[in-house]
């Protein structure tokens, strides 16, 4: 078998490289690499193999050695002509692509948990600052485990009447309504949602739905409602128990060992 | 010594792939582990009892099973038969599209669904008293795929009555639609056939061949099983015989006999079956005439089967976001109308409708699936054609409970000001708050006019005292609402959208099924989507690419000048 | 006299034996149901006795409600129709209504060559209420040819819902095992058609014609209770009549019905 040229070598690195990125990385093994992170990773090759071939002057002589052979060898000729029609095709069609590329929607950049208010308001009437509100039934859990199930059915009913449709049965955030709304309903059963916030959070968010949210929430795209409207404060509270209850994750809490 | 090893640990990865794959389970005895999942899981929907009456089951429809009755409507088996474990077992695992059913697969583990199975089961004593396993559907003479299945199938589904209640193209606006009721009474439509994606039971042909074959226990669609087809027994063609002999208005003396004589078959056949499902047993000869009779209905199933197939896309749209954005094409020329051939051309987007469930009045059990949306812009002015999906054609109709009026309609909503940049808020989708947002609100009671409404809240709408020239064409046809909105692109008045190429617009929908209750806010509708009057391609494109392409050509010349003289100072 | 005597007389055959027929029966809770006997032997019965009367209405006849066509106009609103859950005659006789015999455990046995069916005819079905023995089959017709579908409402015996397509005329359907009734069958194409069926295990029901006559043959001498059922008016399963049957004798027992 005839040996092949370093520049045939270094030609395979760098298509197989972009192939295994592309297709086997970003497609069989995990989900596609964005296209910028891609060209990070094939101009890194570029530039070993740049280092590679500079190393010593005859790495360099025989790299370019079958370049300069197609350009000006009559045994090449052939490989010349196709490159001559080839590069230049190629060069069209890319820079067509870019110059008749459509422009894409604007993006919605939002912080999805921006800082609530300092003061928890239902309606109109103030319940306490943000930091000191806790769930008037919270403590049902350790004093009164019977009123504490009570409560949390109560929730589990008003999860079922009205938040199930977005959130999900198993508050996923995968009900039946959620896959058409933008951005998706929350998930609770994500570890990194309930834990990090306080109850008076849950509430605020709940109470006030997406018109409450201040600026950094914006652009007013959450589909969730103002509940204050339609919920009592206390079924409020029963669906935040059954929220903790139902995935077994604890709120955050402030002034306890936490 | 490896070889055995390795031909061991082969056949114990196959058979646990067999066990746990291919074969078809039952469920364990019913436990207490089946009751604490059930309840945790089930009960709020399907109510502690199995009555299909939990707390959330009042704003549902199709309401959750009632699993006192023995009724399911997504079977492998015969009509009047039992689900298998398996059946129940898999519709916990996938869910029911289109329904408040969601699958299960991720949030209960396999164990705990077959728990949950067993545990169901405890609500129909029928399930202990069965003394046979149920009679599944016997799939193995699938017909495959074809134009010339398909048109077959299309014959029955006329013959067969299917359009009664499925409608000319199965877009379920059958006449008989409306009246439908469950058999606990409550108001049950018949599939939209186009919308493979909301089958409760899959829209595999298999699904399809399975669902007619064995009815969906519980609602109005009855089974077609074996003698429900005309000329049960007889061949095709002598099938097709007999009802053109029916059709005869006069009959000569030998077609009547040889009418009498198919008939007689028919009857023969038919009783074969009854004895046979009355549990008498067949002799050879008749068990032969059955076996016939059901290889012809069967065959003519998969007909069907494939013919519902053909109505429905592959899969649902993808809806209008990302690479599938609403981009309304330029065209020199005069927009074209309503019933133009231009608009097929165009690739229809999909915005995909859920309930109004945020203010009172709510819709929780939304009928339209979808509105899908085309559009052209000249110089002047922009066109939009909008189509849904809608069974019945509502004018003008009154809630028996509150009096209003119930019809058809359709909003359109944009910002009165497109939000400059990202982070700039849009209006509050459900028709606006803080900030207005500008309507075109359409009724079926007048399908030739669109009211420009500035609106700030749901509940907060008004018509503009200055309504602009809006062009309006609409018709309804076998399930389907069509609209055509013709507007300037640039209008005097201050309250409406401006439009201008290349600028991303936020666009929204409601939509009102009048006789599904919709009325005022209760209704179907999306939240903001974009579209943007796609600009007219840069000329510059024509100009570059050659360019470059011709000074690359250049420089490869160029640089075979450059090797070749150095080659020749190096000589 | 007579009749307050009847009355105590049923009181105390409803405190001593309904009890007991509605827990050996159906198993079903409904009270608007037919009572059947836990078993029932059939036999020759010579020299039997007959029971027979009128049913009449008592109360406001209210109008009739004429049935909204919506569909197959053609074949379906050749005439108009009315509905059939309470049809009033002359002289306020009642049509449609269920007279049986409660308590029956040996008798007559069914005429077999009596035909059972419900024809489909101008989107109505006839008759309006049909007995049907336990283990016999229920012919459906359809005169119209355009599309039925037969949904029997069943919850005891497996719920029937077969479509029964245009060139269908005849679709005798599968007997079934169990006493239950009435049933209602329904046609979802054309959602205004309604009929009741009863399945029974003895041939001692009688339905009341155009004049509310009704007649029951054949019976042994004997003591019975004697039930009523009537779509509008509902039952008297939890206080039915007690008749004496003389062998060979006839008696005569009217009821007058109102709304329930």
């Amino acid at each position: 078998m005839k040996k092949l040229s370093l520049f045939t070598i270094c030609l395979i690195i760098l298509v197989g490289s972009w192939v295994f990125l592309r297709f086997v990385v970003g497609g069989i093994i995990s989900v596609p690499i964005p296209g910028s992170v891609i060209a990070m990773y094939m101009g890194l090759i570029i530039i070993a193999i740049l280092v590679h071939i500079s190393v010593e002057d005859s790495l360099f002589q025989e790299f370019r050695r079958p370049i300069l052979e197609t350009l000006v060898e009559d045994k090449r000729r052939n490989h010349r002509r196709v490159l001559v029609v080839l590069i230049p095709l190629l060069l069209l069609g890319y820079t067509y692509s870019i110059i008749a590329q459509r422009a894409n929607p604007p993006g919605s950049p939002r912080d999805a948990h921006p800082s609530p208010p300092l003061e928890l308001t239902y309606k109109d009437e103030v319940i306490g600052t943000m930091q000191d509100v806790v769930n008037p039934f919270r403590h049902y859990e350790k004093d009164d485990p019977e009123a504490f199930s009570a409560h949390v059915e109560n929730g589990k009913r008003v999860y079922h009447q009205n938040c199930f449709y977005c959130h999900g049965d198993h508050l996923d955030g995968q009900g039946h309504f959620a896959p058409y709304l933008q951005p998706l309903p929350a998930n609770f059963q994500d570890p990194g949602i309930i834990p990090n916030f306080q109850e008076s959070f849950f509430f605020w968010r709940i109470a006030k739905g997406g018109p409450g949210l201040p600026a950094a929430g914006t652009p007013w795209d959450s589909a969730m409602p103002i509940w204050e409207n339609t919920l009592t404060q206390d079924e409020i509270w029963d669906v935040i128990l059954f929220l903790s209850h139902y995935t077994g994750y604890q709120f955050r809490t402030f002034g306890e060992a936490h | 010594m490896r070889i055995r090893t390795v031909a061991l640990l082969l056949t114990l990865f196959g058979m646990l792939i067999v066990f746990n794959f291919a074969h078809a389970q039952n469920a364990p005895e019913a436990s207490e582990k089946g009751k604490e999942v059930y309840e945790n899981s089930c009960a709020h929907c399907h109510g502690t009892e199995g009555r299909g009456d939990g707390s959330a089951a009042e704003n549902l429809l199709p309401k959750p099973r009632d699993f006192t009755r023995g009724l399911y409507k997504i079977r492998s088996t015969g009509t009047g038969e039992l689900p298998t474990d398996q059946d129940l077992f898999d519709i916990i695992t996938e869910g029911m599209p289109g329904s408040s059913m969601p699958p299960w697969d991720t949030a209960l583990s396999a164990n705990d669904r077959w728990e949950v199975v067993a545990y169901i089961k405890t609500f129909y004593d029928g399930f202990k008293e069965a003394e046979t396993s149920p009679k599944q559907i016997n799939l193995s003479g699938k017909v495959a795929y074809s134009e010339q299945s398909v048109e077959t199938g299309k014959a029955l589904y006329t013959e067969l009555g299917c359009v009664e209640c499925h409608g000319n193209i199965g877009r379920g606006d059958g006449t008989s639609a409306p009246d439908l009721t469950d058999e606990w009474g409550f108001q049950s439509w018949p599939a939209n056939l186009t919308q493979g994606w909301n089958f409760r039971g899959g829209s595999d042909t298999e699904d399809i061949f399975k669902r007619f074959i064995g009815g969906l226990a519980g609602s109005a669609m009855p089974a077609f099983e074996g003698d429900s087809f005309p000329g049960f027994g007889l061949t095709a063609e002598e099938s097709s015989r007999m009802i053109e002999l029916d059709n005869k208005d006069e009959m000569t003396e030998a077609e009547e006999e040889e009418s009498a004589q198919l008939y007689e078959k028919y009857d023969a056949a038919v009783d074969i079956a009854l004895n046979l499902a009355e549990g008498t047993e067949l002799s050879a000869e008749e068990q032969q005439i059955y076996d016939d009779a059901m290889r012809v209905v069967y065959e003519k199933s998969w007909h069907l089967a494939n013919y519902v197939k053909s109505l429905m896309p592959e899969k649902r749209p993808e809806p209008a976001i990302g690479n599938n954005v609403l981009r309304s094409q330029y065209i020199q020329d005069e927009l074209p109308p309503m019933d133009d051939a231009a608009w097929g051309t165009l690739e229809a987007r999909y915005f995909p409708l859920v309930g109004q469930i945020v203010i009172e009045p709510r819709q929780f059990n939304p009928t339209i699936d979808a509105v899908n949306v085309k559009s052209f812009y000249n110089d002047t002015e922009v066109a939009f054609l909008f189509t849904w999906d809608d069974r019945t054609h509502t004018t003008d109709e009154t809630d028996e409970e509150t009096g209003k009026t119930l019809e058809d309609a359709l909003a359109v909503q944009f910002p009165v000001k497109v939000p400059q940049g990202p982070t700039a808020p849009k209006p509050y989708f459900l028709w606006g708050g803080r900030l207005p947002v500008y309507l075109w609100h359409w009724k079926a009671s007048a399908p030739e006019q669109v009211t420009e409404l500035t609106a700030k809240g749901i509940n907060n709408a008004e018509a503009q005292a200055a309504q602009g020239e809006l062009h309006v064409q609409s018709t309804y046809t076998n399930g389907q609402y069509t609209l055509w909105v013709k507007r300037a692109l640039k209008t005097e008045d201050k309250k409406d959208l401006q439009l201008e190429p290349g600028v991303f617009v936020p666009i929204a929908f409601s939509a009102w099924d009048g006789a599904n209750g919709d009325v005022d806010t209760k209704r179907v509708m999306t939240s903001w989507y974009t579209f943007v009057l796609e600009p007219v391609p840069s000329s510059k494109r024509f100009i570059y690419p050659p360019l470059i392409a011709l000074l690359s050509v250049g420089f490869l010349f160029g640089l075979r000048a450059f090797v070749q003289r150095r080659n020749s100072e190096e000589i | 006299m007579k009749s307050y005597l009847l009355a105590s007389l049923a009181i105390l055959f409803a405190c001593c034996c309904v009890g007991t027929a509605f827990a050996a029966d159906s198993g079903s809770g409904e009270k608007e149901m037919l009572v059947f006997p836990e078993a029932y032997k059939a036999m020759n019965v010579s020299n039997g006795g007959t029971i027979s009367g009128v049913v009449k209405f008592e109360g406001d006849v209210p109008e009739k409600k004429a049935l909204e066509i919506t569909k197959d106009e053609k074949v379906c609103g050749a005439d108009e129709k009315f509905d059939e859950s309470l049809i009033v005659g002359e002289g306020n006789a009642l049509k449609n209504t269920i007279v049986y015999l409660i308590d029956i455990s040996a008798g007559k046995d069914f005429d077999k060559k009596a035909k059972i069916e419900i024809d489909q005819m101008g989107c109505k079905f006839t008759p309006h209420i049909q007995i049907v023995p336990v283990g016999a089959r229920l012919t459906m017709l359809n005169s119209d040819k355009i599309m039925h579908n037969v949904h029997i409402f069943s919850k005891i015996n497996k719920p029937v819902n077969k479509a029964q397509p245009k060139a269908r005329r005849k679709m005798p359907l599968q007997a079934v095992k169990k006493a239950e009734g009435p049933v209602e069958v329904k046609c979802d194409v054309h959602g205004w058609m309604s009929a009741w069926i009863s399945y029974v295990p003895h041939p001692y029901f009688a339905v009341t014609n155009e004049k509310g006559e009704f007649t029951l043959e054949d019976v042994p001498a004997g003591d019975y209770k004697l039930g009523y059922w009537h779509e509008a008016c509902g039952t008297n399963s939890e206080a039915p009549v007690a008749v004496t049957v003389a062998a060979g004798g006839t008696v005569t027992q009217d009821f007058t019905l109102k709304l329930k």
